[in-house]
């Protein structure tokens, strides 16, 4: 029974289908199951199957969205009120940079991380470099998320690096993504990776020292 | 032969003296005049000057009246946040609050918004180069629209959530853009260029776009053939390769791809249709003029036997990117 209706949630997530999923978590929980239990065999589960399926040619914002919001939803079941409660794999620090008030992709990198259990601080749009090293400073991340839509914020992108190693944050690595920076190289951008998708993003921070599920 | 006969006889496959340049040059030419780019997107006639002078400095075969992806919905109501040397970004979404739809107001573009400037814009620059060359205006396209009106996020939630609601939105879209661009061809533009990135395979599904967002361009190019574009030219940025087959149906003429689709593939899916593209844009900023001239060599050489091509970038060439670069690419075509 518990099987039949595991696979009901996974399905349910797949297809971005939010009350579905939350119903399904509901009645998951009032069966007994524990909530590891339905993150690894549910959550896991469908974002796993929703990896494989987002190859590049079949990557669109509108499904991973949607399964991404059905995701969140059911998470927000299991952990009501309180995210810090969501089992924290480690912290990635996400921000669009200051001139780039685009985040669409910045949010759904956060949902796919935060799916797969990483504590996920999101400095939000428009964010200055120098803020968003303060975070890093202080957060102590395995790695930083730069999104970014435009071309102008680039020059900012390669001052990320630069100035976290000066100030003696060598350990955190910096990604980026979206549509102008997927553009670049790692060394043009001075970044560590640039992900074709929030995906790619996902499975670099899993290679990361403490970032392997 | 002029600019214009030129790019003519590339929609229609024929002999020309050389392959038609477009340099998909918008904010660009403002940062070339040592204009601020706040300043270029509202004043018709500053935008006009430098596109004027940017013509001259280039030598390509069309100049743009394009401001930015906000006039249409700052003239519905969207509130923007203007910036020094940036394009302009939305602050406050008119329909954020999914209100009620029959409150929207259908811009009038000979006074709302920055819409009369842009219409001032296509009067200069028409009045200056006649048909010599070619003169775009631009419109969103519907989706694009639509997510400029309420947030792409919210737009596409929205189209999940509330699919009937979505639809009356989709049209209240295609109104506004079907009034813009018949005021833009009125005013001198030789057609106003659809730009509708939202509609990306990468963006939606393209059963979606089949369903919802391709009856709808087909209404808006019908529209603008009738009121005299010389032809429709379309816009949608990323791995486009899944819907270009639907181009044709919707009566696109010029179909622009993007870096990231592969040029065989473009011609494959589009035999009988002009295509524009397809450079890598940072590659305006982060190449060498030496780099240019071989990519565009190459993509010359791919359409050589064809015809029907128009040397292009894949999208908007950034506003920092290096002249030397843009030269490169009008020269590799002479």
């Amino acid at each position: 029974m518990h099987n039949a209706l595991m696979q009901k949630l996974v399905q349910a997530l797949i297809d971005g289908d939010q009350a579905t999923a939350v119903a399904q978590t509901h009645q998951l929980q009032a069966a007994g199951l524990a909530r590891e239990a339905i993150i690894t065999d549910g959550i896991e589960a469908a974002m796993t199957q929703l990896d494989a399926r987002c190859t590049v040619e079949q990557f669109n914002l509108l499904e991973i969205m949607l399964a991404g919001r059905a995701v969140m939803s059911a998470m927000k079941v299991l952990y009501p009120g309180d995210a810090a409660m969501f089992p924290s794999q480690g912290t990635i620090i996400l921000a669009s940079l200051e001139g780039d008030v685009h985040d669409l992709g910045k949010n759904i990198l956060k949902m796919v991380l935060t799916a797969k259990g990483y504590r996920v601080v999101d400095c939000g749009k428009d964010c200055p470099v120098d803020r968003l090293i303060a975070t890093a400073r202080q957060e102590a991340p395995l790695a930083v998320g730069i999104s970014g839509l435009i071309t102008t914020v680039i020059p900012q992108v390669r001052q990320v690096r630069t100035k976290m190693h000066a100030l003696g944050l060598t350990q955190i690595k910096v990604m980026a993504g979206g549509a102008a920076l997927k553009q670049a190289t790692v060394q043009s951008l001075q970044v560590d990776f640039i992900g074709e998708t929030a995906f790619d993003c996902l499975h670099y921070v899993e290679t990361l020292p403490g970032g392997a599920l | 032969m002029n600019s214009l006969e030129r790019i003519h006889a590339a929609l229609l496959f024929q002999p020309h003296d050389r392959v038609p340049v477009i340099a998909q040059v918008f904010g660009h030419a403002a940062i070339l005049a040592g204009v601020d780019l706040k300043a270029y997107v509202q004043d018709g006639a500053v935008l006009a000057a430098c596109q004027r002078d940017a013509l001259a400095y280039y030598d390509y075969d069309a100049v743009f009246a394009l401001m930015d992806t906000s006039v249409e919905t700052e003239a519905v109501g969207s509130v923007l946040d203007y910036r020094t040397n940036a394009y302009p970004t939305v602050q406050a979404y008119v329909f954020a609050k999914h209100d009620d739809l029959a409150q929207l107001h259908l811009p009038d573009p000979q006074c709302d918004g920055r819409m009369p400037e842009l219409l001032k814009a296509i009067r200069i620059l028409r009045h200056a180069v006649g048909n010599e060359v070619l003169v775009v205006g631009c419109v969103l396209g519907p989706m694009t629209l639509v997510s400029q009106l309420m947030s792409l996020q919210e737009a596409l939630y929205f189209a999940i959530d509330a699919p009937e609601q979505f639809i009356q939105l989709l049209d209240f879209a295609t109104r506004v853009i079907i009034r813009f661009g018949v005021a833009q061809l009125e005013a001198g533009a030789h057609l106003p260029i659809i730009f509708e990135p939202s509609s990306s395979p990468e963006v939606i599904p393209a059963a979606f776009f089949r369903e919802l967002i391709l009856p709808r361009l087909k209404t808006i190019c019908s529209t603008f053939t009738q009121a005299g574009a010389i032809c429709n030219w379309l816009h949608i940025a990323g791995k486009s390769t899944p819907i270009l087959p639907f181009y044709p149906e919707a009566g696109v003429g010029i179909a622009n791809f993007d870096f990231s689709v592969d040029p065989a593939s473009a011609m494959q899916a589009l035999p009988q249709t002009c295509l524009d593209g397809n450079l890598k844009p940072l590659a305006f900023v982060d190449a060498s003029p030496a780099f240019i001239a071989e990519e565009a060599t190459h993509l010359l050489q791919h359409f050589a036997q064809r015809g029907g091509f128009i040397l292009s970038s894949g999208c908007e060439i950034p506003p920092e990117a290096r002249p030397e670069n843009i030269t490169a690419l009008v020269q590799a075509a002479r």
